[in-house]
C-alpha cells in the first residue's frame, strides 16, 4: 500500500523499471569518463553513484564546515598533459582550469635546509647540487632519458589496452628507450635511488616521491613506476576550482549527450540472467536492466557482494579472494589557518611549492616509517607532505584572506587502540612536527581542523576498502595485465556483458583515466558502436613503435 | 690623438659591411652640439647631403640630459634653463610638438632666499614679482612693473628677433635704432653697465642682488658698459625660461631625428683631427680612426681655437685671421656644480612656501656687495669658501623621468668659479664641495647628510674634459665683452658665418649671436650657406622677425 | 594638449629588440611609434659617462650579433655603423691562447683549437660558421604541428648537411661539458668556455643546451671573429645606427612615455595608454594593425594587461618564468695607471709598455668542480656569495680592449678598466632578501680581490674610484632587465626555441589576444646579446599574418618552416641579396 493509492501520481517520477545500453555504476573519474564517451557515441547510458554526489575521489567539499572547503582526496593531478579526456572532451582551459606551479614539490629538513623538484629540469638540479653537484648533474642526465621513457611509452601505454610481461618485454625490445625501462623494471625502487644518486637527503626525496603512491621501496618488478612517479610528480596540476569541478565537466558532458545520472542510487545486486549481466537493482527498488554493466568498484564489491558467488567459479572466486589492498592508507589532517605556512628554510621558493615534505630526515627514517606503516604502526619517526591548497586557490575559503590546508602521512588501516583514539593524538603530534619547519603554525594560527582517518575514507567511499584509494596494491602480480586478474585486466570480464573500469582495472589508480577510457572502447568494440574519438598522437606513435 | 691606420681590415670570419672609409658629402658639420644639429637639419631638409660628425658617444653637445649620478639617476648636468623657447625659429619650423617635446614654464621662475628667512621671487607673471617686491620696498615693486613693461617690448621686438638676423655693425645698428621709442630707449641701455642699470631703478639693496644676479649670472661683467641691453633681455627672458620635459636632450634627440629622417647621417665617436684643404678652399675632414669624409662645404660649431688652429694648418691662415684667434678671450668664469640625489626635495627655510617650488632658487648672497665680492674673486682665480653664492634647482621636482629609483629627488647646486682655481682643482675640489654643501644646507635645513644619497661635483676642469671645446669651462665658447659681441663674434670677418677660407663656416656658440642655446649661430649658419650654394630656403624668417625686419631693417 | 595618435604599429620600448623590430617594419613602409620609458633609448644596448671624460657600459658590451641578416637587411652601414678592428688583435686561428688558472697559464692545445673550430663549423671549406650561428638564432621557432628532432631543428640539419659525424641525437641532449668532452681537450679552455656561455646565458651545465649554449659563445669569441668585438662608440654605437635606420624610414620616436596598460578590445590589442607623467600629452596611442610588446614578459603580462584578460593559470607560468643564473655584478676600476698582470698570468707576448697587451682576464679556469662552485653558490644556495674572493668565477675587459684611436678614457691621467662581471644571485630569489647586496663597498672590495688574483697594481695608491653596480641597480635602471637578469629569462631547455617563454607563445603571438606580438629577449626566441634576431625572427611571422610586406631586400630563414594555413614568409620572387 503506497500513497499513491490513496492521492495518486501529484507528480511523475524516475521510472520503477528502465532500459538502458550502458549502466555504470560509481560515478568516480573512471566511471564518468566510460559514461560520457559512450553516452557521446550514442548510447544510452545510465550512471549511478551511491554518494549525495558524483565524483568520487574527485571530491571538492566543506569538510571544514563552515566556509572552509578543501579537495579531501584527489588534488594532485598528474596525467593532465596525456589524459585523452581531456582533448576529446577539451577540458582544458574552456572548461576547466590546470594550474602548474613551477615549485613542485619541496622538501624540508629540521636544520633549515631544503630540496626543491620543479617542473623545470633546471631548478631542481640547482636545488639538489647545494647537496651534491654530482647528483644534480645525475638527475639531469637520467631526466633526459626517463623522460623520454614516460613520453615515449609509459604514458601513452597507459592508454592503450594491457600486454603480458613477456609480449611487453619483446616490445620493448624493439627502441633503446625501451630497452633502458626493461632495465628498469628489473630493479626496485631503492636500487634505483640508490645507484643514481649519492646524497642521503637526495634519495630520501627521490624515494619519497617515486614510492609515497604506494609502491613497495624495496620490491622488483616496478621499476618503471620511478621514471613515471617522478617525472609526473614534476608536472602535477591543480584543478582550478577545485578536483571537483572535473567530475562536474564530465558530469555535463554526459548529460549533454543525453546521459542520465542517478545519485544516491545504491546498486544492491547486478542481475545475472543465464550467466549475463542484464542490469542492476537498487536498494530503493528500483530496476534498470541493460545490455552491458560496467563496474567502477573494487573487485570483492563487484564480484562478491554485487554478482555473488554463485555466478562466478571457484578459480575466478579464488583470484577475487586473492586480491590485496593498498598496502597502506592515509591519515589527512586538515587546517583552515589565520595565514599560510611559512616554511623557515633557505628557499623562498618553498612556500610557494604545491606539495612540502616534512618529517623525514633521512632515507633509513622513511623506510622505517613506511615500515612501522605496512606493520600497522605510527612510529614518532613519522612525516608526510603538506599542501596550503589557497595558495592556489582562493576559492576554496569564503572568508578572504583565510587559508586552507592539509598534511598527509601514509597510515595503516588498522591501528592499536583505533582511530577513534589514535586520531586525536596524531593530531597533535602532526601540529607540533608542523610547527617544527613552518613556525607560524602554532594554535594561534589555526582557526579549525579536522582529521581524516583510513577508517573515515573507508566511510565516505566504501569501495575505498580499508581506505585503499587505488582499490588494490600496486605489486608485480597486481600490475599490467593482472590487474584486477588476468580475466579481467582488458575491462571485460567472465561474465558476459560485466565489464570493470575502475582504478582496481588495469592501469590502475590515481585519476589517471585510463580504466574509464579502456573500458569505454572495450564496450564500443563490443556493441559495434562506432568510436567518435581518436588516440593522441603520443599513443599513434607508440602503437606505431611498439605494437605494429 | 694621432692617427692610426684605418683600422678596417674586418676579420675573414666579418659578415657585414661597415661604413665607407672615404665618402662624398654637400656638407660636414663638425660637432652636434645644439647649433650643429640646427644647421645639418636646416640643409638636410633643404636637400643637401649632410654628414654629422661628433667627438662624443652621444649627440647634443650641451644639451645633454646623462646619468652621471649612476648608477639610476639622469640629470641636464649642462643646458637646463631654455631660455629662447619664445623665439628660436628652428622650434617652429621643425615643428617640435610632433616631436613630442613638451616645455614647462613655470610661473616660479626663480627665487632668491636669504639668511634671516627673507625672499624675493622673480615671476612669469609680473604682478606676482612686484608683490615680492613689496615686502621689501613698494617703489621698487612699482618701477619693476613699469619697466618691464617697456623691457618686454625691446626684448620681443628687437632684442629677440634679431637674435636670427645677421649682426650689423655698430653704426649700422645705432642709426637703425634711431626709428623706434623703444629703439632709443635700448641705445640708452646699451651704454650703462648693469650695475649702473640695476642701481639707478631700484633702491633696496637685496632686490639690487637678486636683478643684478639674474643679469650677469651668465657671464657679463657688472661694471662694464656697451651690454646694458643684456639686463632687459636676461630678466625678461629670466622671466620665460623653460624647463623641457624629459631632459634637455630631447631637443637634441628631435633634431637629430630631422637630419636623420632628411637623409642625413650623425657620426658619433669620431674625433676630427683635420679640415682638408686644397689650395685654398676645404675638401672635406679626417677622422682619427682613419676615415675621410670629403666635401666642399665645411661647417664648425666648435671654438675658434679649435677649428682655425689645432684642426687647420695656423701658418696657412690670413695674418689678421691668425691674430683676432689669438687674441680670443673665453669666459670670463666657468661653473662648479654640487650634482646630489637626496631622499627628500631641498626644503628652504624661508617665509615665502613658493620658494621651494621655484625653477631656479638663489642662495649664499645677503647683499650686492657680498656678490660683486664673489664674481670679483672668481674672476682672480679664487673661492672664498665663506661668501660663496650660487643657485640651486630641484630637477626631479619638475621631471620624473629623471630618478630610476623612485622615492628620490635629485637637484644640483651651480657656482661660479674659476677655471684656474688657487691651488688647483684636484686638491680643492673636495673642500669646496664641503662648503657648497654647508651653504646648502644653511639655506635648506633638510640638506643634510642622511639625506644625501649621492652626490658629484663637475668641476670647470671637468667641463672641459666632457667638452673639449668648451676651453676652460667656457660654456659660451669665448667671453660676452663688447669687443667679442655682435660682429665682432668671434671676428669681423667670421661673425657672418663664413670665413676668409672658401668653404669653412662657423655656426658655434663663438660666433654671433652666441651662446646659452639661442640657436642663432646654428640658423644663421644654416641661411649663410643656404644662400652661398643657391639652395631653395624651405623655411620663413618668424613673423616677430619680419616685423623687426620691416621696422629697422627696410 | 595633444591629439591621440594612431599608427599602424606601436611598439612598447625601444631596447635593442623593439628598436630592430621598429626598424624592419618600418623599411616594409608601416608607420610605426616606439615608446621608451626612459630619457634614452637603447636599453642595455648604452654607455654612459658618470664621471667627465670616462665612459662606461653599464650593460651589452660586445657584439655577438656578427652573423645577422640584419646587416645586409637594414643596411646599418648607410647610419654610421662601424667596428674597431683594432690593428693587431685580431686572433688568427694559430696563434697561442691562454687559459689563466689559479696555478698560472694553460696553452690551449691544438685539439682544443681543432675540435672548436670543427664544432663551430670553421674546418669545412667554406665554413659553415655562420649557417650555424643563423639556425640557431636567426630562425624563427617551427610551427607547433613541426615535430622536434634532429631531422627538423635548424642547428641539427647544419651538422647533417656539413660536419655528419657530429649528427647524433645526443647532441639535442648533451649539456656542452659533454660536447666539449667529445671534442676538445684541456679542462681549463672547456670549463673557460662554458662560463662565458653562462653569463652569455645559455648555460654550459644545462641539459640540452649544448649547442646553443657554444653558439652564444662562439659568436663572440676568437678564432671566429675579431677581438675587439665592441662596435665604434661601443654597443651604444652599433644601437645608434639600428635606431637611426628605423627614423630614417619614418619610425617615430617618444622617450619618457612608460606604457601603462595595453589596451584590449574584443580580444584583439588595439593600442596603449601611456602612464600619467609621460611627457606626451596624449594618453592613448592606437595601433591599427598591431601591438608589439618589446619590453619584459613579466610586466607585460602581468601589468600592462592582467588579470582582467588572463587566467589564473597562464598568470601562474608566467609568473614562474625562472629569471635564476643572469644576474651579474658589475664593477668598472678608474685607475691612475695601466692594469699590471702578474708575472704567472703574463702570456709570452705580453709588454706591459705596449698597449693592448692587457685585454682582461677569464679567472680562475681551473676545474668544472669549481664552475660548479661558483654555479651552485649562486643557483643552488641563492645567497650572496659565501665563496673567497680567489675562487670565485669572474670575467673582465680590460680598457685596453679597445682601438688606441676609441679610448675609453679621455680624462687626462686616468684609466678605465671594466666592466668585470660576476654571477650573483638574482634578487628575487636570494634567500638573503632583494637588497642583499646593496653593501656597495663590500662588493666592490670582493670584485677588487678577485681581480687582483690576476692584476698586481689594483690597490689604493692605483685606484682613484670603484664603479660599481647590483643587479637591484640595474632592475631599477632598466625594467627591461628584470631582477638584474641580463637574458631576461634563462635559456634552460624549459625556456629555449620552441619553449621560449612558453610554448603557446614561442611564436611571438598571443593566442586569444590578436595584434598583440612580443619581441623582448624575455619573451621570445632566441633571447638577449643583441642580435637583431628577435625582430627577423618575428617578420616571418608578421608577413604570415598579413601585417609586413617586405620589399625585395626580405629574405626569409633557409630552415624557417610556415604555419599551416598561413601566407609563407619566403618570398615569391628571389631575393636581391645574398644570404651568403
Amino acid at each position: 500500500m503506497t500513497t499513491d493509492d490513496y492521492f495518486g501520481h501529484m507528480f511523475q517520477e524516475f521510472p520503477e523499471n528502465s532500459e538502458w545500453d550502458a549502466v555504470i555504476i560509481g560515478a568516480g573519474p573512471n566511471g564518468l569518463m566510460a559514461a560520457a564517451y559512450l553516452a557521446k557515441a550514442g548510447l544510452k547510458v545510465a550512471l549511478i553513484e551511491r554518494r549525495y554526489e558524483i565524483g568520487g575521489g574527485l571530491a571538492t567539499e566543506e569538510i571544514l564546515y563552515p566556509c572552509y572547503s578543501s579537495n579531501p582526496h584527489v588534488i594532485y593531478h598528474m596525467m593532465v598533459d596525456y589524459m585523452p579526456v581531456i582533448k576529446d572532451f577539451n577540458l582544458d582551459g574552456a572548461s576547466l582550469l590546470w594550474i602548474k606551479p613551477n615549485a613542485q614539490t619541496a622538501m624540508v629538513f629540521e636544520d633549515g635546509k631544503s630540496l626543491l623538484l620543479t617542473q623545470m629540469i633546471e631548478d631542481t638540479k640547482d636545488s639538489i647540487s647545494k647537496f651534491s653537484f654530482k647528483d644534480a648533474v645525475n638527475f639531469g642526465k637520467v631526466m633526459r632519458s626517463w623522460r623520454r621513457i614516460v613520453d615515449e611509452i609509459v604514458a601513452p601505454a597507459t592508454y592503450v589496452p594491457t600486454m603480458t610481461p613477456i609480449e611487453m618485454s619483446m616490445a620493448l625490445q624493439k627502441t633503446k628507450v625501451g630497452q633502458e625501462m626493461l632495465e628498469l623494471i628489473e630493479q626496485s625502487p631503492l636500487e634505483i635511488i640508490n645507484h643514481t644518486f649519492e646524497n642521503d637527503r637526495v634519495r630520501a626525496l627521490m624515494l619519497y616521491a617515486s614510492c609515497m603512491w604506494g609502491l613497495d621501496p624495496r620490491e622488483t618488478g616496478i621499476g618503471f613506476f620511478v621514471p613515471l612517479l617522478l617525472d609526473r610528480g614534476m608536472n602535477k596540476c591543480y584543478c582550478y576550482g577545485g578536483s571537483h569541478k572535473f567530475a562536474s565537466a564530465m558530469g555535463r558532458e554526459l548529460v549533454k549527450a543525453g546521459g542520465l545520472i542517478l545519485e544516491h542510487a545504491e546498486v544492491n545486486k547486478i542481475i545475472v540472467q543465464n550467466g549475463r549481466a542484464a542490469g542492476v537493482e537498487l536498494a530503493e527498488g528500483r530496476t534498470l536492466r541493460s545490455k552491458v554493466v560496467m563496474s567502477t568498484l573494487d573487485p570483492h564489491t563487484t564480484f562478491l557482494d554485487l554478482v555473488g558467488a554463485q555466478h562466478l567459479d571457484k578459480d575466478f572466486k579464488a583470484l577475487i579472494d586473492g586480491w590485496k589492498y593498498d598496502k597502506w592508507s592515509f591519515y589527512t589532517l586538515h587546517v583552515a589557518s589565520e595565514e599560510p605556512p611559512r616554511y623557515k628554510c633557505d628557499d623562498p621558493w618553498v612556500n610557494d611549492a604545491f606539495m612540502t615534505i616534512f618529517g623525514i630526515e633521512s632515507t633509513e627514517q622513511l623506510l622505517a616509517h613506511w615500515d612501522n606503516v605496512v606493520a600497522g604502526k605510527i612510529g614518532a619517526n613519522f612525516g608526510g607532505h603538506a599542501t596550503c591548497e589557497t595558495l592556489h586557490d582562493p576559492h576554496l575559503s569564503d572568508k578572504p584572506g583565510k587559508h586552507t590546508s592539509f598534511f598527509q602521512m601514509h597510515a595503516p588501516y588498522e591501528i592499536p587502540g583505533g582511530w577513534e583514539k589514535k586520531g586525536k593524538e596524531m593530531e597533535e603530534a602532526i601540529l607540533a612536527k608542523w610547527q617544527k619547519v613552518a613556525p607560524n603554525m602554532k594554535r594561534e594560527n589555526i582557526i579549525m581542523t579536522v582529521h581524516e582517518t583510513p577508517v573515515d575514507i573507508e566511510t565516505r567511499f566504501p569501495n575505498m576498502r580499508r581506505g585503499g584509494i587505488k582499490h588494490g596494491d600496486y605489486k608485480p602480480i597486481q600490475l599490467g595485465s593482472f590487474r584486477p586478474n588476468q580475466e579481467c585486466s582488458s575491462t571485460r570480464t567472465p561474465v558476459e556483458g560485466l565489464y570493470v573500469c575502475g582504478a582496481s582495472t588495469y592501469p590502475g589508480g590515481l585519476v589517471l583515466g585510463g580504466p574509464g577510457y579502456l573500458g569505454a572502447n572495450k564496450v564500443a568494440e563490443d556493441l559495434g558502436v562506432k568510436k567518435w574519438w581518436k588516440t593522441t598522437p603520443e599513443m599513434e606513435r607508440y602503437i606505431k613503435t611498439y605494437l605494429t | 690623438m694621432k692617427k692610426r691606420e684605418l683600422v678596417g681590415q674586418p676579420h675573414p670570419q666579418c659578415f657585414f659591411s661597415e661604413f665607407p672609409a672615404e665618402s662624398d658629402w654637400d656638407a660636414v658639420v663638425i660637432g652636434a652640439g645644439p647649433n650643429g644639429l640646427i644647421t645639418a637639419a636646416y640643409l638636410a631638409r633643404a636637400g643637401l647631403k649632410v654628414a654629422i660628425v661628433e667627438r662624443r658617444y652621444e649627440i647634443g653637445g650641451g644639451l645633454a640630459t646623462e646619468e652621471i649620478l649612476y648608477p639610476g639617476f639622469y640629470s641636464n648636468m649642462h643646458a637646463i634653463y631654455h631660455l629662447m623657447v619664445d623665439f628660436m625659429p628652428a622650434i617652429k619650423d621643425f615643428d617640435m610638438e610632433r616631436h613630442g617635446l613638451v616645455w614647462i614654464k613655470p610661473n616660479l621662475q626663480t627665487a632668491m632666499v636669504f639668511e634671516d628667512g627673507g625672499s624675493l621671487l622673480l615671476t612669469r607673471m609680473i604682478e606676482d614679482t612686484m608683490d615680492s617686491f613689496h615686502k621689501y620696498s613698494d617703489k621698487d615693486a612699482v618701477a619693476f612693473g613699469k619697466l618691464m613693461r617697456n623691457w618686454r617690448r625691446i626684448v620681443s621686438e628687437i632684442l629677440a628677433p634679431a637674435t636670427y638676423i645677421p649682426a650689423m655693425a655698430p653704426i649700422d645698428l645705432t642709426v637703425a635704432m634711431q626709428r623706434t621709442e623703444i629703439g632709443r630707449e635700448m641705445l640708452e641701455l646699451v651704454e650703462q653697465s648693469p650695475l649702473e642699470i640695476v642701481n639707478k631703478n631700484f633702491e633696496n639693496d637685496r632686490i639690487r642682488a637678486f636683478l643684478l644676479y639674474i643679469s650677469c649670472m651668465w657671464g657679463l661683467d657688472p661694471r662694464e658698459t656697451g651690454i646694458g641691453f643684456y639686463v632687459p633681455l636676461l630678466i625678461d627672458r629670466g622671466m620665460n625660461k623653460c624647463y623641457l620635459h624629459g631632459g634637455s636632450h630631447k631637443l637634441a634627440g628631435a633634431l637629430s631625428r630631422e637630419i636623420v629622417r632628411a637623409g642625413g647621417t650623425i657620426l658619433e665617436s669620431s674625433d676630427v683631427i683635420k679640415i682638408n684643404r686644397h689650395n685654398g678652399s676645404v675638401t672635406g675632414v679626417e677622422l682619427m680612426e682613419g676615415r675621410t669624409l670629403n666635401s666642399d662645404v665645411v661647417i664648425s660649431s666648435l671654438d675658434p681655437h679649435t677649428t682655425f688652429f689645432d684642426l687647420m694648418d695656423k701658418k696657412k691662415l690670413p695674418t689678421d685671421l691668425k691674430e683676432s684667434v689669438e687674441r680670443w678671450k673665453y669666459d670670463k668664469w666657468s661653473f662648479n656644480t654640487l650634482h646630489v640625489v637626496s631622499k627628500e626635495a631641498p626644503h628652504y627655510a624661508c617665509g615665502d612656501p613658493w620658494v621651494d617650488e621655484s625653477f631656479m632658487t638663489i642662495f649664499g648672497f645677503e647683499s650686492t656687495k657680498q656678490l660683486l665680492a664673489h664674481w670679483d674673486n672668481v674672476v682672480a682665480g679664487k673661492l672664498d669658501k665663506n661668501s660663496l653664492g650660487g643657485h640651486a634647482t630641484c630637477e626631479s621636482f619638475l621631471d620624473s623621468h629623471l630618478v630610476r629609483k623612485p622615492g628620490n629627488h635629485i637637484s644640483f647646486f651651480q657656482i661660479h668659479a674659476p677655471y684656474n682655481l688657487e691651488g688647483g682643482w684636484d686638491k680643492r675640489g673636495p673642500e669646496i664641495k664641503e662648503a657648497m654643501l654647508a651653504k646648502w644646507e644653511k639655506a635648506a635645513p633638510n640638506m643634510k647628510r642622511e639625506n644625501i644619497v649621492m652626490s658629484t661635483q663637475e668641476t670647470p676642469k671637468d667641463i672641459e674634459i666632457r667638452f673639449p671645446n668648451m676651453r676652460r669651462g667656457s660654456i659660451k665658447h669665448g667671453d660676452y665683452t663688447p669687443i667679442q659681441m655682435g660682429c665682432f663674434r668671434p671676428n669681423e670677418a667670421c661673425s657672418n658665418h663664413n670665413t676668409p677660407i672658401k668653404g669653412l663656416y662657423l655656426c658655434g656658440a663663438s660666433t654671433y649671436p652666441g651662446g646659452l642655446v639661442l640657436g642663432g649661430p646654428g640658423y644663421l649658419a644654416a641661411n649663410r650657406v643656404a644662400e652661398d650654394l643657391g639652395v631653395k630656403k624651405w623655411w620663413k624668417p618668424t613673423k616677430e622677425m619680419e616685423h623687426y625686419i620691416k621696422t629697422y631693417l627696410t | 594638449m595633444n591629439k591621440e595618435e594612431r599608427y599602424d604599429i606601436v611598439i612598447i620600448g625601444a631596447g635593442h629588440n623593439g628598436t630592430t623590430t621598429a626598424a624592419y617594419l618600418a623599411k616594409c613602409g608601416l608607420s610605426v611609434c616606439m615608446l621608451e620609458e626612459r630619457p634614452e633609448c637603447g636599453g642595455a644596448q648604452e654607455t654612459c659617462e658618470p664621471i667627465a671624460g670616462v665612459r662606461i657600459q653599464p650593460h651589452a658590451i660586445a657584439n655577438y650579433g656578427g652573423s645577422a641578416p640584419g646587416w645586409e637587411q637594414l643596411e646599418l652601414w648607410k647610419y654610421g655603423f662601424r667596428m674597431d678592428w683594432k690593428a693587431g688583435a685580431i686572433v688568427p686561428f694559430d696563434t697561442d691562447r691562454y687559459m689563466t688558472t689559479s696555478d698560472g697559464l694553460s696553452q690551449v692545445t691544438d685539439k682544443d683549437k681543432m675540435g672548436y673550430a670543427k664544432i663551430t663549423g670553421l674546418l669545412t671549406d667554406p665554413p659553415f660558421f655562420k649557417d650555424l650561428m643563423r639556425a640557431t638564432f636567426w630562425c624563427p621557432p617551427h610551427p607547433p604541428h613541426v615535430e622536434l628532432n634532429e631531422h627538423t631543428i635548424p642547428f641539427m640539419q647544419v651538422y647533417k648537411q656539413h660536419q655528419p659525424d657530429m649528427w647524433t641525437r645526443e647532441l639535442l641532449e648533451w649539456t656542452m661539458f659533454d660536447l666539449m668532452d667529445e671534442y676538445l681537450d684541456t679542462e681549463p679552455f672547456k670549463v673557460n668556455q662554458a662560463w662565458i656561455a653562462l653569463v652569455s646565458g645559455a648555460h654550459g651545465h644545462m641539459e640540452g643546451a649544448a649547442i646553443p649554449a657554444l653558439c652564444s659563445v662562439a659568436t663572440v669569441m676568437p678564432p671566429a671573429v675579431a677581438m675587439p668585438v665592441a662596435p665604434r662608440g661601443n654597443i651604444h654605437g652599433y644601437y645608434h645606427a639600428l635606431l637611426r635606420c628605423a627614423i630614417a624610414h619614418g619610425a617615430v620616436v617618444r622617450t619618457c612615455c612608460p606604457v601603462e596598460e595595453i589596451i584590449i578590445e574584443h580580444d584583439r590589442a588595439v593600442g596603449v595608454r601611456l602612464r600619467d607623467d609621460a611627457t606626451w600629452g596624449a594618453k592613448k596611442i592606437w595601433a591599427n594593425k598591431a601591438v608589439i610588446s618589446a619590453v619584459h614578459i613579466k610586466p607585460t603580462f602581468l601589468e600592462m594587461i592582467g588579470p582582467r584578460h588572463l587566467d589564473s593559470g597562464f598568470l601562474q607560468r608566467i609568473k614562474d618564468l625562472s629569471l635564476k643564473g643572469g644576474s651579474l655584478y658589475m664593477t668598472h676600476y678608474l685607475t691612475r695607471e695601466r692594469l699590471r698582470v702578474r708575472p704567472k698570468f703574463q702570456t709570452p707576448g705580453y709588454r706591459y709598455e705596449n698597449y693592448g697587451s692587457f685585454t682582461g682576464p677569464f679567472f680562475p679556469n681551473d676545474s668544472r668542480e669549481l664552475y660548479f662552485e661558483n654555479v651552485t653558490e649562486v643557483m643552488g644556495h641563492q645567497r650572496n656569495l659565501t665563496i673567497p674572493p680567489e675562487r670565485a668565477m669572474y670575467g673582465m675587459v680590460a680598457g685596453e680592449t679597445y682601438a688606441e684611436c676609441h679610448p675609453q678614457s679621455t680624462r687626462p691621467g686616468v684609466y678605465i678598466n671594466g666592466p668585470q662581471w660576476m654571477l650573483v644571485p638574482t634578487p628575487e630569489y636570494n634567500v638573503d632578501g632583494m637588497d642583499a647586496m646593496e653593501d656597495k663597498v663590500k662588493w666592490n672590495e670582493y670584485m677588487r680581490k678577485a681581480l687582483s688574483q690576476v692584476v698586481e697594481n689594483l690597490d689604493s695608491d692605483n685606484i682613484v674610484q670603484i664603479i660599481g653596480e647590483s643587479p637591484r641597480e640595474q632592475e631599477f635602471r632598466n625594467t627591461g632587465m628584470l631582477g638584474g637578469s641580463w637574458y631576461g629569462l634563462r635559456c634552460d631547455r624549459d625556456q629555449w626555441w620552441n619553449e621560449r617563454p612558453l610554448p603557446e607563445l614561442a611564436r611571438y603571438r598571443v593566442p586569444g589576444i590578436d595584434g598583440l606580438y612580443l619581441s623582448h629577449q624575455s619573451s621570445a626566441h632566441p633571447g638577449g646579446l643583441c642580435l637583431m634576431a628577435v625582430g627577423y625572427n618575428l617578420m616571418h611571422i608578421l608577413i604570415e599574418d598579413g601585417i609586413a610586406e617586405p620589399g625585395d631586400w626580405w629574405y626569409a630563414s633557409p630552415w624557417y618552416i610556415p604555419e599551416k594555413g598561413k601566407k609563407s614568409a619566403i618570398p615569391s620572387r628571389p631575393s636581391s641579396v645574398a644570404t651568403r
